[in-house]
């Protein structure tokens, strides 16, 4: 008979079922996945911190967050039990609206995960331990309520939208009905996580709009169109592998939440550690797209194919599939820099790992000698893609490296 | 024709469509004209929910076999007068398996009996048309392995030379994987003929699948040789996208790479339906989907060769054609599409589209309420949503369905399979519909039916035209009359192109009658029986 799961392992069963449903759930955009991995991973810690010596809560750190999520530390708890009760009751909620499939996966895992650690405690310290775990659990779904993202209808996109006027502005690039308006216009006015507020991280602009063909913004779009044109194979597979398609993917937060689990086995973390690690992982990336969307709007700038077909060949089109929203900055950039910037300052700039999250698609695994090198090519891969402009990525990944210092910050260890 | 564009196609038909305003009318038969049915059944009968709509005692008008999900399967004898409301009578046919997810007609023995090929969960059986409606189990006789698997698509043509069909079957989801299906589609299955013997081979496995939920053999360039296209579910394929495979006698078959011009779509492929809507000489493609749908059109047809490269533009959103959500009813969430079909359903010449709607149970964030499609095409080629006025436009978990003419009165009449709720059936009462004409097509020795052929029918100067298929939709086939609305002509001129290439010759045919064209004859009036 196999041991019962450790804690770490149950931490690891249920995450690689969440990446599953967020593909498979189709509200799950990456603004709206980052949502859901940030108040997962808060559940996950704070289950933990309250059972695991040495750990403190994020009340008072987190916006909102103003108590930990019970009366007091509870004792002789079962960390791999508390841990599954957090995961059922958090899973449970945010995928509520995942499909047949998705149910049938999640009651499973919940079945087997029971199943598999039946016998390792008592009874009475099984049960108390998971309803420990809900009890966190429910109290961050109740902190989680009114952050502004909690309701999300029409996939997202809302029902009319009317584009700002001018030549510089984003317009529908989709030929999807319900992509005729932005996705989450009103995003980056949720309440962040650890930064301040949405705006706490602010960037340039991008060059002016122009068409004249000495202008930076005509320089910049060419460098998209030369490049796309001109792409060598594996400029391409590094657009492919960073592509994180929406509904096809387990989304950009999806993908830094696998790469934090790839780096958490290869290093033997304890589950301790990789709670802690997820937290922060999963909170910057959830406030760069917060911030990202702020800026998005703001500027509400237009897609290279718009202005490529516009200026410089009318039959061309994005490698990739453009995003349904405005360009500027770039969200993959933003979120991966504050993933990086959480992880390097929590880890190191010498973690060298070799990332495999899109294995089961059948695309190669890429290795990297940090987390930086790892966002930078996220960043870059959204020009080789088509789909941003360089200002995009440059100063999205500046942005993110601001947004992960907060997540960073959080003071875990007692 | 072939090279006209679709706005000097628009020009043309602007002096020769019937209706400014595209009108057409149904009426909810009673009592499902007699059908009592439902498709049932919970997780492994999620999709699927098929009718076969054929004739099987020799009076021309459409029989059913209704899939029954986990139930028992059904067959309906059409009892409907000619012209009159449609009226269907319980049979005792043989075939009612349980575990069905659809069916579709095919004479696979060329007995001038209609065949059936069952899809199920669990094995799939080919049942023997016997006549008078009656079937028998045939997996043996002709050595027609139906695996085991969750079967969800299927598509039939005859390779050149062949005395048998080739049957592909589409698979879905491993059944076994239930904490984690994603990632699991099951081998497609192509069954060829053994030889020159009226047996099938082993099935070859089509690798990689990605879950098909609609496949059709199509003749995308007109080449003579068919391919099979392949309407995948990315809910559960993981790194797939749509496929079109080259299927050549003698041959393995190959799918078409993006080097030979095949674009990457990803999308919840439920159904396809196939016609010429942009009048190039070759066929288009309705992909139904969760909500949006697309209309494929060949991005580059050459001026005088046939086109090289199975490039697709989606033209759903300039058409008309994306139904992406309700439109009407308080419930805006997105929609699910099903089985799509194209029929010209007020016979103005202008061939519509209709898409099956319904939640795939209880999805929250799509519509419960969804309402069937009805776009009826206009003059200008943009398509015009008529379920609401139509009558058509009910809001049930729907699925399969069949539009064809079943009280032969030159209109076309709708049947739908919903999940958990009784069947529906659409009269098509419109009054003021155009002149219509409809065709059965028969070849000599094998495929009788002339699956493959291609159809064309000319009306002042303009040219209409569709694929005779056996395939596509969603787990749903029809075979029979081969339908086109006239508009206000009385007449048409009508040119098959037979399975592999051989035109013949344009014969005039007068409007508002049945017809049967036989290879190397002129077309012969049939007379229907009332």
């Amino acid at each position: 008979m196999a041991a019962p799961p450790a804690a770490a392992e149950v931490l690891e069963r249920w995450y690689k079922l969440v990446l599953l449903l967020v593909r498979h759930t189709p509200i799950y955009s990456p603004p709206v996945a980052s949502r859901a991995f940030a108040y997962m991973a808060t559940a996950v810690y704070e289950t933990m911190a309250a059972i695991s010596p040495g750990w403190q809560s994020l009340a008072g750190q987190l916006n909102g967050l103003k108590e930990p999520p019970y009366k007091e530390k509870p004792q002789g708890l079962d960390l791999a039990h508390a841990l599954h009760g957090a995961l059922e009751a958090s899973v449970s909620s945010f995928f509520v609206r995942t499909g047949p499939s998705g149910q049938r996966a999640l009651k499973s895992t919940v079945r087997k995960v029971s199943a598999d650690l039946a016998g390792s405690v008592s009874d009475d310290v099984a049960a108390r331990s998971e309803d420990f775990g809900r009890s966190v659990a429910t109290r961050i779904l109740e902190w989680s309520d009114g952050d502004g993202g909690a309701v999300i209808e029409n996939m997202g996109f809302p029902m009319s939208y009317k584009p700002k006027e001018g030549k510089a502005h984003w317009v529908p690039t989709s030929t999807i009905g319900l992509q005729q308006a932005p996705l989450l216009p009103n995003w980056g006015n949720n309440r962040t996580f650890a930064m301040p507020d949405g705006g706490a991280c602010p960037i340039k602009g991008p060059p002016a709009y122009s068409e004249e063909k000495d202008s930076p913004f005509y320089k910049e779009a060419l460098e998209v169109y030369d490049t796309v044109k001109n792409l060598t194979p594996e400029q391409r597979a590094i657009a492919r592998f960073w592509s994180d398609d929406p509904m096809l993917s387990p989304t950009p937060p999806g993908h830094w939440i696998s790469i934090a689990m790839q780096v958490a086995k290869q290093r033997n973390m304890t589950v301790e550690e990789c709670a802690d690690m997820l937290l922060r992982v999963s909170v910057a990336v959830a406030d760069g797209f917060i911030a990202c969307w702020r800026v998005k709007f703001e500027v509400d700038l237009l897609r290279p194919v718009t202005y490529i077909k516009r200026v410089i060949d009318p039959k061309w089109n994005s490698p990739l599939i453009t995003p349904p929203f405005p360009e500027y900055p770039s969200g993959h950039s933003t979120q991966s820099g504050a993933a990086a910037a959480t992880l390097t300052t929590l880890l190191g700039d010498n973690i060298a790992f070799e990332d495999a999250t899109h294995a089961r698609d059948g695309l190669p695994s890429r290795s990297f000698k940090n987390f930086w090198e790892a966002a930078n090519e996220a960043g870059i891969s959204r020009l080789y893609g088509g789909i941003h402009y360089r200002a995009a990525i440059d100063h999205g990944l500046e942005q993110g490296r601001c947004v992960g210092t907060y997540a960073a910050n959080l003071k875990t260890r007692v | 024709m072939r090279h006209v564009s679709f706005f000097l196609t628009s020009m043309l038909l602007g002096s020769t469509a019937f209706a400014a305003e595209p009108t057409v009318k149904f009426s909810l038969e009673p009592d499902a004209a007699g059908i009592t049915h439902k498709y049932s059944g919970e997780y492994l009968f999620t999709v699927g929910g098929g009718v076969a709509a054929f004739d099987c005692n020799d009076d021309f008008k459409p029989d059913v076999f209704l899939a029954g999900g986990e139930g028992a399967s059904q067959f309906y004898v059409n009892r409907s007068k000619k012209d009159g409301a449609l009226r269907f009578e319980k049979h005792e046919s043989g075939a009612e398996l349980a575990s069905a997810t659809g069916a579709y007609p095919i004479d696979i023995d060329t007995d001038g009996k209609m065949d059936l090929v069952i899809l199920r969960v669990g094995e799939n059986v080919v049942m023997k048309g016997e006549g008078n409606c009656k079937f028998s189990r045939a997996n043996e006789q002709w050595n027609f392995d139906g695996g085991d698997a969750w079967s969800t698509a299927y598509a039939a043509t005859w390779e050149k030379g062949a005395n048998f069909p080739t049957i592909a079957i589409g698979n879905y989801v491993d059944r076994a994987r239930e904490d984690d299906p994603w990632g699991s589609c099951t081998d497609n299955w192509l069954h060829r003929p053994n030889g020159g013997e009226k047996s099938f081979a082993k099935p070859l496995a089509l690798k990689p699948s990605y879950c098909p939920l609609s496949i059709l053999f199509t003749d995308w360039n007109r080449s003579g040789t068919p391919s099979l296209r392949m309407s995948n579910d990315r809910e559960y394929y993981e790194g797939g996208q749509e496929q079109l495979w080259k299927v050549e006698p003698g041959k393995e078959p190959v799918r078409y790479t993006d080097k030979e011009g095949w674009r990457y779509l990803r999308i919840w492929g439920m159904g396809i339906a196939d016609y010429d809507l942009n009048s190039d000489g070759y066929p288009d493609y309705v992909l139904s989907s969760m909500a949006d749908n697309k209309l494929q059109a060949l991005e580059e047809v050459p001026k005088d060769a046939k086109p090289e490269k199975p490039g697709y533009v989606d033209v759903a959103f300039k058409r008309g054609v994306t139904a992406h959500r309700p439109y009407m009813g308080d419930d805006l969430r997105p929609s699910t599409g099903w089985h799509t079909a194209i029929e010209d359903v007020n016979n103005d010449g202008l061939a519509d589209i209709f898409i099956a709607k319904g939640n795939v149970a209880e999805m929250p964030d799509f519509a419960m309420h969804d309402p069937k499609n009805m776009l009826m095409q206009g003059e200008d080629g943009k398509f015009v949503e008529a379920g609401g006025t139509s009558g058509i436009g009910t809001s049930k978990i729907s699925r399969g369905a069949a539009l064809m003419d079943f009280n032969l009165d030159g209109l076309v009449d709708a049947m739908v399979v919903n999940r958990w709720e009784n069947v529906e059936v659409f009269r098509n009462v419109s009054t003021d519909a155009g002149n219509w004409i409809e065709f059965a097509l028969r070849e000599e020795g094998a495929n009788r039916d002339a699956i493959g052929a291609w159809i064309e029918v000319k009306v002042d100067g303009r040219v209409m035209a569709r694929e005779a298929i056996s395939g596509g939709g969603h787990v749903s086939g029809q075979l029979g009359f081969w339908h086109f609305g006239l508009g206000p002509s009385d007449k048409a001129e009508v040119r098959i192109t037979w399975p592999h290439g051989e035109a013949g010759p344009w014969a005039q045919v007068a409007a508002n009658g049945f017809y049967l064209i036989e290879k190397g004859r002129d077309p012969s009036a049939i007379t229907v029986p009332e």
